[in-house]
Protein backbone atom coordinates (compact mmCIF):
# COMPACT_ATOMS: atom_id res chain seq x y z
CA UNK A 1 0.00 0.00 0.00
CA UNK A 2 2.21 3.51 -1.38
CA UNK A 3 0.74 6.59 0.60
CA UNK A 4 -1.64 8.81 -2.16
CA UNK A 5 1.03 10.93 -4.57
CA UNK A 6 0.51 14.47 -6.06
CA UNK A 7 -1.66 12.66 -9.30
CA UNK A 8 -4.19 10.69 -6.45
CA UNK A 9 -5.36 14.91 -4.90
CA UNK A 10 -5.82 15.95 -8.57
CA UNK A 11 -8.17 13.21 -9.94
CA UNK A 12 -9.90 13.86 -7.01
CA UNK A 13 -9.57 17.32 -7.24
CA UNK A 14 -10.76 17.27 -11.13
CA UNK A 15 -13.57 15.13 -10.04
CA UNK A 16 -15.00 17.46 -7.49
CA UNK A 17 -14.73 20.62 -10.27
CA UNK A 18 -16.88 18.43 -12.76
CA UNK A 19 -19.29 17.35 -10.04
CA UNK A 20 -19.87 20.80 -8.99
CA UNK A 21 -19.96 21.91 -12.62
CA UNK A 22 -22.26 18.82 -13.77
CA UNK A 23 -24.57 20.34 -10.35
CA UNK A 24 -24.28 23.89 -12.01
CA UNK A 25 -26.02 22.73 -15.42
CA UNK A 26 -28.27 20.13 -14.15
CA UNK A 27 -29.88 21.12 -10.68
CA UNK A 28 -32.53 23.58 -10.71
CA UNK A 29 -32.96 25.02 -7.20
CA UNK A 30 -30.78 28.10 -6.94
CA UNK A 31 -29.51 27.14 -3.64
CA UNK A 32 -28.28 23.32 -4.61
CA UNK A 33 -26.46 25.64 -7.69
CA UNK A 34 -25.05 27.54 -5.12
CA UNK A 35 -23.37 24.83 -2.99
CA UNK A 36 -22.43 23.64 -5.91
CA UNK A 37 -20.54 26.25 -7.18
CA UNK A 38 -18.70 26.22 -3.39
CA UNK A 39 -17.75 22.51 -4.43
CA UNK A 40 -16.38 23.98 -7.38
CA UNK A 41 -14.18 26.92 -5.58
CA UNK A 42 -13.21 23.84 -3.02
CA UNK A 43 -12.25 21.81 -5.72
CA UNK A 44 -9.39 24.69 -6.29
CA UNK A 45 -8.37 24.58 -3.14
CA UNK A 46 -7.46 21.04 -2.72
CA UNK A 47 -5.58 21.12 -5.97
CA UNK A 48 -3.96 24.45 -4.72
CA UNK A 49 -2.50 22.89 -1.22
CA UNK A 50 -1.79 19.53 -3.32
CA UNK A 51 0.42 21.30 -5.43
CA UNK A 52 1.95 22.88 -2.69
CA UNK A 53 2.23 20.26 -0.34
CA UNK A 54 4.11 18.58 -3.22
CA UNK A 55 5.95 20.86 -4.38
CA UNK A 56 7.22 22.45 -1.47
CA UNK A 57 6.36 25.84 -2.16
CA UNK A 58 3.86 27.98 0.04
CA UNK A 59 3.12 30.29 -2.10
CA UNK A 60 -0.18 27.85 -2.80
CA UNK A 61 -1.46 27.64 0.72
CA UNK A 62 -1.52 31.39 1.34
CA UNK A 63 -3.89 31.43 -1.80
CA UNK A 64 -6.09 29.41 -0.32
CA UNK A 65 -6.65 31.98 2.63
CA UNK A 66 -7.52 34.34 -0.42
CA UNK A 67 -9.87 32.26 -2.17
CA UNK A 68 -11.65 31.36 1.21
CA UNK A 69 -12.30 34.72 2.55
CA UNK A 70 -13.70 36.16 -0.40
CA UNK A 71 -15.64 32.97 -1.33
CA UNK A 72 -17.38 33.32 2.49
CA UNK A 73 -18.04 37.15 1.63
CA UNK A 74 -19.27 35.97 -1.64
CA UNK A 75 -21.30 33.52 0.04
CA UNK A 76 -22.82 36.32 2.57
CA UNK A 77 -23.60 38.28 -0.52
CA UNK A 78 -25.41 35.53 -2.79
CA UNK A 79 -27.10 33.98 0.13
CA UNK A 80 -28.81 37.57 1.24
CA UNK A 81 -29.95 37.49 -2.62
CA UNK A 82 -31.73 34.72 -2.36
CA UNK A 83 -33.28 35.14 0.43
CA UNK A 84 -34.36 38.37 -1.01
CA UNK A 85 -35.71 36.66 -3.88
CA UNK A 86 -37.90 34.16 -2.32
CA UNK A 87 -39.37 36.83 -0.19
CA UNK A 88 -40.82 38.51 -3.58
CA UNK A 89 -41.11 35.41 -5.23
CA UNK A 90 -41.67 32.46 -2.76
CA UNK A 91 -39.45 30.38 -5.03
CA UNK A 92 -36.12 29.24 -5.63
CA UNK A 93 -36.40 27.42 -8.85
CA UNK A 94 -34.36 29.02 -11.60
CA UNK A 95 -37.15 27.93 -14.03
CA UNK A 96 -39.29 30.79 -12.26
CA UNK A 97 -36.28 33.47 -13.28
CA UNK A 98 -38.28 33.95 -16.82
CA UNK A 99 -39.46 37.27 -16.78
CA UNK A 100 -36.63 38.60 -19.16
CA UNK A 101 -36.96 36.88 -22.30
CA UNK A 102 -37.47 38.26 -25.75
CA UNK B 1 7.06 47.18 0.35
CA UNK B 2 6.18 50.14 -1.39
CA UNK B 3 3.29 51.47 0.24
CA UNK B 4 2.66 54.93 -1.54
CA UNK B 5 2.52 53.22 -5.39
CA UNK B 6 -1.25 52.58 -4.32
CA UNK B 7 -2.01 56.31 -3.35
CA UNK B 8 -4.70 56.14 -6.10
CA UNK B 9 -6.30 53.23 -5.26
CA UNK B 10 -5.84 54.33 -1.41
CA UNK B 11 -7.72 57.55 -2.13
CA UNK B 12 -10.72 56.00 -3.71
CA UNK B 13 -10.81 53.82 -0.68
CA UNK B 14 -10.36 56.45 1.75
CA UNK B 15 -13.55 58.76 -0.27
CA UNK B 16 -15.72 55.46 -0.07
CA UNK B 17 -15.39 55.66 3.56
CA UNK B 18 -15.43 59.20 4.39
CA UNK B 19 -18.81 59.40 1.80
CA UNK B 20 -20.12 56.71 4.30
CA UNK B 21 -19.34 58.48 7.06
CA UNK B 22 -20.76 61.68 5.90
CA UNK B 23 -24.33 59.84 4.55
CA UNK B 24 -24.69 58.96 8.10
CA UNK B 25 -24.90 62.44 9.47
CA UNK B 26 -26.70 63.53 5.91
CA UNK B 27 -30.56 64.35 6.05
CA UNK B 28 -32.50 61.76 3.90
CA UNK B 29 -33.81 64.49 1.65
CA UNK B 30 -29.84 65.40 0.47
CA UNK B 31 -28.94 61.88 0.44
CA UNK B 32 -29.10 61.67 -3.11
CA UNK B 33 -26.83 64.67 -3.85
CA UNK B 34 -23.91 62.99 -2.15
CA UNK B 35 -23.20 61.31 -5.75
CA UNK B 36 -21.77 64.92 -6.70
CA UNK B 37 -19.66 64.94 -3.55
CA UNK B 38 -18.03 61.46 -4.60
CA UNK B 39 -17.99 62.55 -8.20
CA UNK B 40 -15.80 65.98 -7.15
CA UNK B 41 -13.63 63.82 -5.23
CA UNK B 42 -12.86 61.60 -8.13
CA UNK B 43 -12.40 64.68 -10.29
CA UNK B 44 -9.65 66.08 -7.61
CA UNK B 45 -8.02 61.64 -7.93
CA UNK B 46 -8.28 62.07 -11.33
CA UNK B 47 -6.84 65.58 -11.80
CA UNK B 48 -4.21 64.35 -8.97
CA UNK B 49 -2.93 61.47 -11.60
CA UNK B 50 -1.94 63.79 -13.97
CA UNK B 51 0.65 65.39 -11.47
CA UNK B 52 3.13 62.71 -11.65
CA UNK B 53 4.46 61.65 -14.96
CA UNK B 54 4.36 58.31 -16.95
CA UNK B 55 6.88 55.92 -15.31
CA UNK B 56 9.04 54.76 -17.67
CA UNK B 57 10.18 51.81 -15.54
CA UNK B 58 7.63 49.76 -14.14
CA UNK B 59 7.77 49.40 -9.94
CA UNK B 60 6.31 46.86 -7.82
CA UNK B 61 4.55 46.89 -4.76
CA UNK B 62 3.58 44.30 -2.14
CA UNK B 63 6.17 41.23 -3.38
CA UNK B 64 5.71 42.14 -7.22
CA UNK B 65 2.35 41.35 -6.67
CA UNK B 66 0.87 45.74 -7.42
CA UNK B 67 2.78 46.98 -10.94
CA UNK B 68 2.61 50.69 -11.61
CA UNK B 69 3.68 51.28 -15.30
CA UNK B 70 1.96 52.98 -18.02
CA UNK B 71 -0.42 50.70 -19.16
CA UNK B 72 -1.53 50.81 -15.39
CA UNK B 73 -1.75 54.61 -15.29
CA UNK B 74 -3.64 54.78 -18.79
CA UNK B 75 -6.78 52.39 -17.36
CA UNK B 76 -6.58 54.24 -13.48
CA UNK B 77 -7.38 57.45 -15.44
CA UNK B 78 -9.67 55.23 -17.66
CA UNK B 79 -11.83 53.92 -14.59
CA UNK B 80 -11.48 57.23 -12.93
CA UNK B 81 -13.24 59.03 -15.66
CA UNK B 82 -15.91 56.08 -15.80
CA UNK B 83 -16.77 56.10 -12.67
CA UNK B 84 -17.26 59.94 -12.56
CA UNK B 85 -19.67 59.75 -15.44
CA UNK B 86 -21.43 56.62 -13.92
CA UNK B 87 -22.02 58.49 -10.75
CA UNK B 88 -23.56 61.90 -12.64
CA UNK B 89 -25.54 59.42 -13.99
CA UNK B 90 -26.88 57.85 -10.89
CA UNK B 91 -27.53 61.11 -9.16
CA UNK B 92 -30.00 61.53 -11.87
CA UNK B 93 -31.38 58.01 -11.25
CA UNK B 94 -31.61 58.38 -7.58
CA UNK B 95 -35.38 58.85 -7.35
CA UNK B 96 -35.95 55.41 -8.54
CA UNK B 97 -34.01 54.04 -5.81
CA UNK B 98 -35.80 53.39 -2.37
CA UNK B 99 -33.40 52.71 -0.14
CA UNK B 100 -29.93 53.08 0.93
CA UNK B 101 -28.72 55.72 -2.11
CA UNK B 102 -25.43 56.57 -0.05
CA UNK B 103 -24.78 53.30 -0.12
CA UNK B 104 -25.19 52.58 -3.78
CA UNK B 105 -22.37 55.64 -4.21
CA UNK B 106 -20.11 53.84 -2.01
CA UNK B 107 -19.96 50.49 -3.86
CA UNK B 108 -19.80 52.44 -7.07
CA UNK B 109 -16.46 53.47 -5.86
CA UNK B 110 -15.80 49.85 -4.21
CA UNK B 111 -15.65 48.66 -7.44
CA UNK B 112 -14.32 51.30 -8.93
CA UNK B 113 -10.97 50.34 -6.36
CA UNK B 114 -11.07 46.61 -7.83
CA UNK B 115 -11.00 47.89 -10.86
CA UNK B 116 -7.99 50.49 -10.30
CA UNK B 117 -5.86 47.37 -8.46
CA UNK B 118 -6.93 44.94 -11.33
CA UNK B 119 -5.15 47.61 -13.74
CA UNK B 120 -2.15 47.17 -11.86
CA UNK B 121 -1.90 43.56 -11.24
CA UNK B 122 1.35 41.73 -11.78
CA UNK B 123 0.36 38.19 -10.13
CA UNK B 124 -2.51 35.69 -10.42
CA UNK B 125 -3.87 36.26 -6.62
CA UNK B 126 -4.54 39.76 -7.64
CA UNK B 127 -5.94 39.07 -10.70
CA UNK B 128 -8.49 37.02 -8.44
CA UNK B 129 -9.26 39.57 -5.47
CA UNK B 130 -9.14 42.65 -7.54
CA UNK B 131 -11.50 40.74 -9.71
CA UNK B 132 -14.30 39.52 -6.97
CA UNK B 133 -13.81 43.49 -5.15
CA UNK B 134 -15.17 44.08 -8.55
CA UNK B 135 -17.95 41.35 -8.46
CA UNK B 136 -19.13 40.92 -5.41
CA UNK B 137 -20.14 44.88 -5.44
CA UNK B 138 -21.43 44.38 -8.76
CA UNK B 139 -23.94 41.60 -7.31
CA UNK B 140 -25.43 43.96 -5.08
CA UNK B 141 -24.99 46.99 -7.48
CA UNK B 142 -26.74 45.06 -10.06
CA UNK B 143 -29.81 44.27 -7.28
CA UNK B 144 -30.04 47.39 -5.82
CA UNK B 145 -33.94 48.00 -6.33
CA UNK B 146 -34.78 45.10 -4.54
CA UNK B 147 -38.94 46.45 -4.49
CA UNK B 148 -38.38 45.34 -8.42
CA UNK B 149 -38.45 41.74 -10.18
CA UNK B 150 -35.97 42.53 -13.14
CA UNK B 151 -33.64 43.88 -11.17
CA UNK B 152 -33.94 40.49 -8.43
CA UNK B 153 -33.74 38.16 -11.49
CA UNK B 154 -30.74 40.35 -12.96
CA UNK B 155 -29.15 40.15 -9.84
CA UNK B 156 -29.70 36.17 -9.31
CA UNK B 157 -28.23 35.58 -12.73
CA UNK B 158 -25.37 37.44 -11.99
CA UNK B 159 -24.47 35.95 -9.19
CA UNK B 160 -24.66 32.25 -10.74
CA UNK B 161 -22.51 33.00 -13.60
CA UNK B 162 -20.23 35.40 -12.03
CA UNK B 163 -19.54 32.56 -9.66
CA UNK B 164 -19.26 29.84 -11.74
CA UNK B 165 -16.63 32.14 -13.98
CA UNK B 166 -14.58 32.98 -10.41
CA UNK B 167 -15.15 28.92 -10.27
CA UNK B 168 -13.26 28.75 -13.78
CA UNK B 169 -10.39 31.43 -12.34
CA UNK B 170 -9.99 29.90 -9.27
CA UNK B 171 -9.34 26.42 -10.50
CA UNK B 172 -6.93 27.37 -13.70
CA UNK B 173 -4.96 29.84 -11.57
CA UNK B 174 -4.74 26.07 -9.45
CA UNK B 175 -3.53 24.42 -12.21
CA UNK B 176 -1.10 27.20 -13.41
CA UNK B 177 0.44 27.70 -10.22
CA UNK B 178 0.95 23.40 -10.07
CA UNK B 179 3.08 23.48 -13.40
CA UNK B 180 4.35 26.51 -12.97
CA UNK B 181 5.40 26.99 -9.86
CA UNK B 182 4.78 30.57 -9.65
CA UNK B 183 2.03 32.83 -9.74
CA UNK B 184 3.77 36.11 -10.99
CA UNK B 185 3.25 37.58 -13.77
CA UNK B 186 7.48 38.26 -13.92
CA UNK B 187 8.07 34.10 -12.98
CA UNK B 188 5.45 33.10 -15.67
CA UNK B 189 7.11 34.70 -18.10
CA UNK B 190 10.39 32.79 -17.58
CA UNK B 191 8.71 29.29 -16.92
CA UNK B 192 6.98 29.77 -20.52
CA UNK B 193 9.79 30.76 -22.18
CA UNK B 194 11.64 28.21 -21.32
CA UNK B 195 8.57 25.14 -22.10
CA UNK B 196 5.69 26.87 -23.96
CA UNK B 197 3.83 23.45 -24.31
CA UNK B 198 2.64 21.61 -20.68
CA UNK B 199 -0.67 20.71 -20.99
CA UNK B 200 -1.67 21.14 -17.50
CA UNK B 201 -0.32 24.98 -18.19
CA UNK B 202 -1.96 25.02 -21.40
CA UNK B 203 -5.17 23.59 -19.30
CA UNK B 204 -4.89 25.86 -16.84
CA UNK B 205 -4.27 28.70 -18.84
CA UNK B 206 -7.27 28.38 -21.42
CA UNK B 207 -9.29 27.99 -17.35
CA UNK B 208 -8.20 31.23 -17.00
CA UNK B 209 -9.18 32.65 -20.50
CA UNK B 210 -12.97 31.64 -20.00
CA UNK B 211 -12.91 33.84 -16.24
CA UNK B 212 -12.03 36.46 -18.07
CA UNK B 213 -14.12 35.53 -20.87
CA UNK B 214 -17.18 35.72 -18.79
CA UNK B 215 -16.15 39.12 -17.37
CA UNK B 216 -15.79 40.70 -21.11
CA UNK B 217 -19.12 38.72 -22.48
CA UNK B 218 -17.48 37.00 -25.03
CA UNK B 219 -18.59 34.20 -26.93
CA UNK B 220 -19.11 31.20 -25.46
CA UNK B 221 -19.69 32.86 -22.12
CA UNK B 222 -21.67 35.63 -22.94
CA UNK B 223 -25.69 34.52 -22.02
CA UNK B 224 -25.67 36.45 -18.67
CA UNK B 225 -25.12 40.02 -20.47
CA UNK B 226 -28.45 40.49 -22.28
CA UNK B 227 -30.50 39.37 -19.03
CA UNK B 228 -28.04 41.47 -16.56
CA UNK B 229 -28.14 44.58 -18.56
CA UNK B 230 -31.65 44.64 -19.14
CA UNK B 231 -32.76 44.16 -15.21
CA UNK B 232 -30.05 46.18 -13.73
CA UNK B 233 -30.43 49.73 -12.57
CA UNK B 234 -29.24 51.68 -15.68
CA UNK B 235 -26.00 53.33 -14.28
CA UNK B 236 -25.39 49.99 -13.07
CA UNK B 237 -25.60 48.70 -16.55
CA UNK B 238 -23.35 51.46 -18.35
CA UNK B 239 -20.69 50.68 -15.36
CA UNK B 240 -20.61 46.96 -15.81
CA UNK B 241 -20.28 47.70 -19.96
CA UNK B 242 -17.54 50.01 -19.76
CA UNK B 243 -15.93 49.23 -16.28
CA UNK B 244 -16.49 46.08 -16.17
CA UNK B 245 -15.31 45.09 -19.24
CA UNK B 246 -12.51 47.27 -19.56
CA UNK B 247 -10.95 45.36 -16.27
CA UNK B 248 -11.46 42.24 -17.98
CA UNK B 249 -9.81 43.57 -21.43
CA UNK B 250 -6.42 45.08 -19.06
CA UNK B 251 -6.64 42.09 -16.93
CA UNK B 252 -6.57 39.66 -20.76
CA UNK B 253 -3.79 41.70 -21.70
CA UNK B 254 -1.91 41.39 -18.44
CA UNK B 255 -2.20 38.11 -18.40
CA UNK B 256 -2.04 36.85 -21.89
CA UNK B 257 0.29 39.20 -23.54
CA UNK B 258 2.28 40.32 -20.37
CA UNK B 259 2.74 36.93 -18.47
CA UNK B 260 2.39 34.14 -20.99
CA UNK B 261 3.03 35.48 -24.81
CA UNK B 262 4.81 32.13 -26.17
CA UNK B 263 1.68 30.07 -25.01
CA UNK B 264 -0.67 33.05 -26.10
CA UNK B 265 1.46 32.85 -29.61
CA UNK B 266 0.27 29.77 -30.28
CA UNK B 267 -3.25 30.24 -29.52
CA UNK B 268 -4.06 32.85 -32.19
CA UNK B 269 -6.53 30.48 -34.17
CA UNK B 270 -8.36 30.17 -31.14
CA UNK B 271 -8.96 33.78 -29.98
CA UNK B 272 -9.92 34.32 -34.13
CA UNK B 273 -12.38 32.32 -33.87
CA UNK B 274 -13.81 33.74 -30.36
CA UNK B 275 -13.56 37.03 -31.88
CA UNK B 276 -15.30 35.96 -34.97
CA UNK B 277 -18.21 34.21 -33.28
CA UNK B 278 -18.69 36.81 -30.26
CA UNK B 279 -18.82 39.57 -33.19
CA UNK B 280 -21.34 37.63 -35.07
CA UNK B 281 -24.04 36.76 -32.30
CA UNK B 282 -23.99 39.87 -30.76
CA UNK B 283 -24.60 41.62 -33.51
CA UNK B 284 -27.22 39.23 -35.43
CA UNK B 285 -29.21 38.56 -31.78
CA UNK B 286 -29.39 42.08 -31.88
CA UNK B 287 -31.03 42.95 -34.82
CA UNK B 288 -34.81 41.91 -33.10
CA UNK B 289 -34.96 43.39 -29.95
CA UNK B 290 -36.85 46.14 -28.47
CA UNK B 291 -35.49 46.93 -25.12
CA UNK B 292 -32.97 49.38 -25.14
CA UNK B 293 -31.15 48.14 -22.61
CA UNK B 294 -31.12 44.54 -24.00
CA UNK B 295 -30.20 45.82 -27.43
CA UNK B 296 -27.40 47.61 -25.87
CA UNK B 297 -26.67 44.15 -23.93
CA UNK B 298 -25.96 42.39 -27.35
CA UNK B 299 -24.64 45.38 -28.69
CA UNK B 300 -21.65 45.17 -25.90
CA UNK B 301 -21.33 41.35 -27.02
CA UNK B 302 -20.56 42.70 -30.38
CA UNK B 303 -18.30 45.22 -28.87
CA UNK B 304 -16.29 42.88 -26.87
CA UNK B 305 -15.87 40.62 -30.53
CA UNK B 306 -14.20 44.16 -31.63
CA UNK B 307 -12.16 44.23 -28.82
CA UNK B 308 -10.74 40.73 -28.91
CA UNK B 309 -9.37 41.58 -32.79
CA UNK B 310 -6.69 43.95 -30.93
CA UNK B 311 -5.81 41.12 -28.75
CA UNK B 312 -5.61 38.37 -31.81
CA UNK B 313 -2.62 39.67 -33.41
CA UNK B 314 -0.57 40.07 -30.18
CA UNK B 315 1.25 43.29 -31.41
CA UNK B 316 1.23 46.49 -30.21
CA UNK B 317 -0.21 48.14 -32.73
CA UNK B 318 -3.56 45.81 -32.00
CA UNK B 319 -3.32 46.36 -28.29
CA UNK B 320 -3.11 50.46 -28.84
CA UNK B 321 -6.21 49.89 -31.01
CA UNK B 322 -7.65 47.86 -27.99
CA UNK B 323 -7.61 51.29 -25.60
CA UNK B 324 -8.30 53.73 -28.18
CA UNK B 325 -11.84 52.01 -29.20
CA UNK B 326 -11.86 51.51 -25.01
CA UNK B 327 -11.65 55.45 -24.86
CA UNK B 328 -13.79 56.20 -27.62
CA UNK B 329 -16.72 53.15 -26.14
CA UNK B 330 -16.05 54.90 -22.85
CA UNK B 331 -17.88 58.54 -23.76
CA UNK B 332 -20.12 56.86 -26.49
CA UNK B 333 -21.70 54.50 -23.74
CA UNK B 334 -21.96 57.29 -21.18
CA UNK B 335 -23.74 59.54 -23.12
CA UNK B 336 -25.92 56.57 -24.77
CA UNK B 337 -26.83 55.28 -21.07
CA UNK B 338 -27.19 58.99 -19.14
CA UNK B 339 -29.79 59.57 -22.49
CA UNK B 340 -31.54 56.37 -21.02
CA UNK B 341 -31.45 57.24 -17.61
CA UNK B 342 -33.56 60.55 -18.39
CA UNK B 343 -35.87 59.62 -20.79
CA UNK B 344 -36.64 55.65 -19.78
CA UNK B 345 -38.62 56.08 -16.63
CA UNK B 346 -41.16 53.54 -17.22
CA UNK B 347 -40.34 51.46 -19.56
CA UNK B 348 -36.66 50.53 -21.58
CA UNK B 349 -38.61 50.05 -24.82
CA UNK B 350 -37.70 51.45 -28.03
CA UNK B 351 -40.40 53.32 -28.29
CA UNK B 352 -40.17 55.33 -25.03
CA UNK B 353 -37.87 57.14 -27.05
CA UNK B 354 -40.77 58.44 -29.18
CA UNK B 355 -40.46 62.26 -29.78
CA UNK B 356 -37.81 62.71 -27.99
CA UNK B 357 -36.90 65.32 -30.68
CA UNK B 358 -39.64 67.41 -29.61
CA UNK B 359 -38.93 66.88 -25.64
CA UNK B 360 -35.39 67.56 -25.27
CA UNK B 361 -33.49 68.34 -28.29
CA UNK B 362 -30.06 67.98 -26.48
CA UNK B 363 -30.76 64.47 -25.09
CA UNK B 364 -32.15 63.21 -28.87
CA UNK B 365 -28.61 64.45 -30.49
CA UNK B 366 -26.73 62.78 -27.96
CA UNK B 367 -27.98 59.64 -28.61
CA UNK B 368 -28.10 60.02 -32.14
CA UNK B 369 -24.38 60.59 -32.18
CA UNK B 370 -24.19 57.99 -29.44
CA UNK B 371 -25.70 55.72 -31.77
CA UNK B 372 -23.85 57.11 -35.07
CA UNK B 373 -20.55 56.53 -33.17
CA UNK B 374 -21.42 52.84 -31.81
CA UNK B 375 -22.41 52.36 -35.72
CA UNK B 376 -18.68 53.24 -36.58
CA UNK B 377 -19.69 55.88 -38.47
CA UNK B 378 -16.67 59.24 -39.76
CA UNK B 379 -15.93 61.44 -37.84
CA UNK B 380 -17.21 59.88 -34.03
CA UNK B 381 -14.64 58.16 -31.64
CA UNK B 382 -16.11 54.94 -32.56
CA UNK B 383 -14.99 54.94 -36.45
CA UNK B 384 -11.28 55.65 -35.79
CA UNK B 385 -11.48 52.85 -33.31
CA UNK B 386 -12.51 50.23 -35.60
CA UNK B 387 -10.78 51.28 -38.25
CA UNK B 388 -7.73 51.33 -36.15
CA UNK B 389 -8.63 47.55 -34.86
CA UNK B 390 -9.40 46.39 -38.75
CA UNK B 391 -6.16 48.28 -39.91
CA UNK B 392 -4.09 46.37 -37.34
CA UNK B 393 -5.41 42.58 -38.51
CA UNK B 394 -5.28 43.31 -41.95
CA UNK B 395 -1.31 44.30 -41.30
CA UNK B 396 -1.35 40.68 -40.15
CA UNK B 397 -2.84 39.09 -43.08
CA UNK B 398 -0.06 38.35 -45.40
CA UNK B 399 1.41 36.55 -42.52
CA UNK B 400 -1.80 34.62 -42.05
CA UNK B 401 -4.60 34.78 -44.47
CA UNK B 402 -7.28 33.74 -41.63
CA UNK B 403 -6.75 37.66 -40.69
CA UNK B 404 -8.62 38.59 -44.43
CA UNK B 405 -11.67 36.65 -43.13
CA UNK B 406 -11.44 37.95 -39.79
CA UNK B 407 -11.80 41.64 -41.21
CA UNK B 408 -14.57 40.56 -43.37
CA UNK B 409 -16.51 39.07 -40.36
CA UNK B 410 -15.66 42.24 -38.38
CA UNK B 411 -17.24 44.43 -41.67
CA UNK B 412 -20.08 42.23 -42.26
CA UNK B 413 -20.97 42.95 -38.58
CA UNK B 414 -20.59 46.34 -38.73
CA UNK B 415 -22.85 46.77 -41.52
CA UNK B 416 -25.52 44.65 -39.26
CA UNK B 417 -25.01 46.82 -36.81
CA UNK B 418 -25.70 50.09 -38.59
CA UNK B 419 -29.39 48.45 -38.83
CA UNK B 420 -30.01 48.09 -35.39
CA UNK B 421 -28.56 51.66 -34.48
CA UNK B 422 -30.25 53.35 -37.02
CA UNK B 423 -33.75 52.08 -35.54
CA UNK B 424 -32.71 53.66 -32.56
CA UNK B 425 -32.53 57.13 -34.28
CA UNK B 426 -35.29 56.13 -36.13
CA UNK B 427 -37.62 55.92 -32.68
CA UNK B 428 -35.82 59.32 -31.97
CA UNK B 429 -37.06 61.44 -34.96
CA UNK B 430 -39.44 59.68 -37.22
CA UNK B 431 -41.65 57.82 -34.68
CA UNK B 432 -45.49 59.12 -35.24
CA UNK B 433 -47.22 58.03 -31.90
CA UNK B 434 -46.17 59.91 -29.04
CA UNK B 435 -48.22 60.28 -26.31
CA UNK B 436 -46.32 62.02 -23.83
CA UNK B 437 -44.52 65.45 -25.36
CA UNK B 438 -43.80 66.84 -21.64
CA UNK B 439 -40.23 68.99 -22.00
CA UNK B 440 -37.72 66.78 -20.06
CA UNK B 441 -35.33 69.15 -17.93
CA UNK B 442 -31.74 68.29 -17.76
CA UNK B 443 -29.78 69.00 -14.68
CA UNK B 444 -26.36 70.84 -14.91
CA UNK B 445 -23.95 68.38 -14.01
CA UNK B 446 -26.12 66.30 -16.37
CA UNK B 447 -25.64 68.33 -19.87
CA UNK B 448 -21.91 68.73 -18.15
CA UNK B 449 -21.17 64.99 -18.41
CA UNK B 450 -22.81 64.66 -21.15
CA UNK B 451 -21.03 67.53 -23.09
CA UNK B 452 -17.82 66.04 -21.70
CA UNK B 453 -19.09 63.04 -23.04
CA UNK B 454 -19.76 64.73 -26.88
CA UNK B 455 -16.67 66.44 -27.00
CA UNK B 456 -14.80 62.75 -26.12
CA UNK B 457 -16.57 61.52 -28.99
CA UNK B 458 -15.50 64.15 -31.50
CA UNK B 459 -12.02 64.94 -30.06
CA UNK B 460 -11.30 61.08 -30.78
CA UNK B 461 -12.61 60.62 -34.21
CA UNK B 462 -11.53 64.11 -35.39
CA UNK B 463 -7.96 64.48 -33.60
CA UNK B 464 -7.00 61.01 -33.00
CA UNK B 465 -2.80 61.31 -32.86
CA UNK B 466 -2.31 62.40 -29.46
CA UNK B 467 -4.64 60.13 -27.80
CA UNK B 468 -3.25 57.63 -30.26
CA UNK B 469 0.15 58.24 -28.95
CA UNK B 470 -1.08 58.05 -25.55
CA UNK B 471 -2.29 54.67 -25.72
CA UNK B 472 1.45 53.64 -27.65
CA UNK B 473 2.78 54.78 -24.99
CA UNK B 474 1.06 52.74 -22.46
CA UNK B 475 1.18 49.54 -24.59
CA UNK B 476 5.08 49.76 -24.53
CA UNK B 477 4.82 48.61 -20.57
CA UNK B 478 3.91 45.43 -22.36
CA UNK B 479 6.88 44.77 -23.63
CA UNK B 480 6.23 42.79 -27.10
Amino acid sequence: MTAPGLHHYLVISALLFCLGLFGVIVRRNILIIYMCLELMLNAANLALVSFSRFNNNLDGQVMVFFIITVAAAEVAVGLALIVALYRRRQTTDVHDLTTMKL
Amino acid sequence: MNFSLTYLELAVVALALGLLLLELWTPTALKPKLGYVAAAGLALILGWSFADTIPSESATAFSQMYVRDGLALFFKRFFLMAAILVLIMSVEFSDRIRMGVGEFYVLILFALTGMMFASSANDLIMVFVSLELITISFYVLVSFQRSRMGSLEAGVKYLIMGALSSAFLIFGIALVFGSAGTTNFDGLLQVTKGAADDKVLWLGLLLVLAGLGFKIAAFPFQMWAPDVYQGAPTPVTAFLAVGSKAAGIVLLLRVFLGAVPPVTGQWTKLLMVMAAITILYGNLCAIPQRNLKRLLGYSSIANAGYLLLGLSVLNASGCSAMLYYLAGYLFTLAAAFTVICLVARESDDISSLAGLSQRSPLLAACLTLAMVSLGGIPPLAGFFGKFLLLKSIIEQGPVNPGYYCLAGTALFGVVVSLYYYFGVIRAIYLSKEAPDLTPITVSVPARLSLGVCVIGMFYLGLFPQTALLVAQEAVSALKF
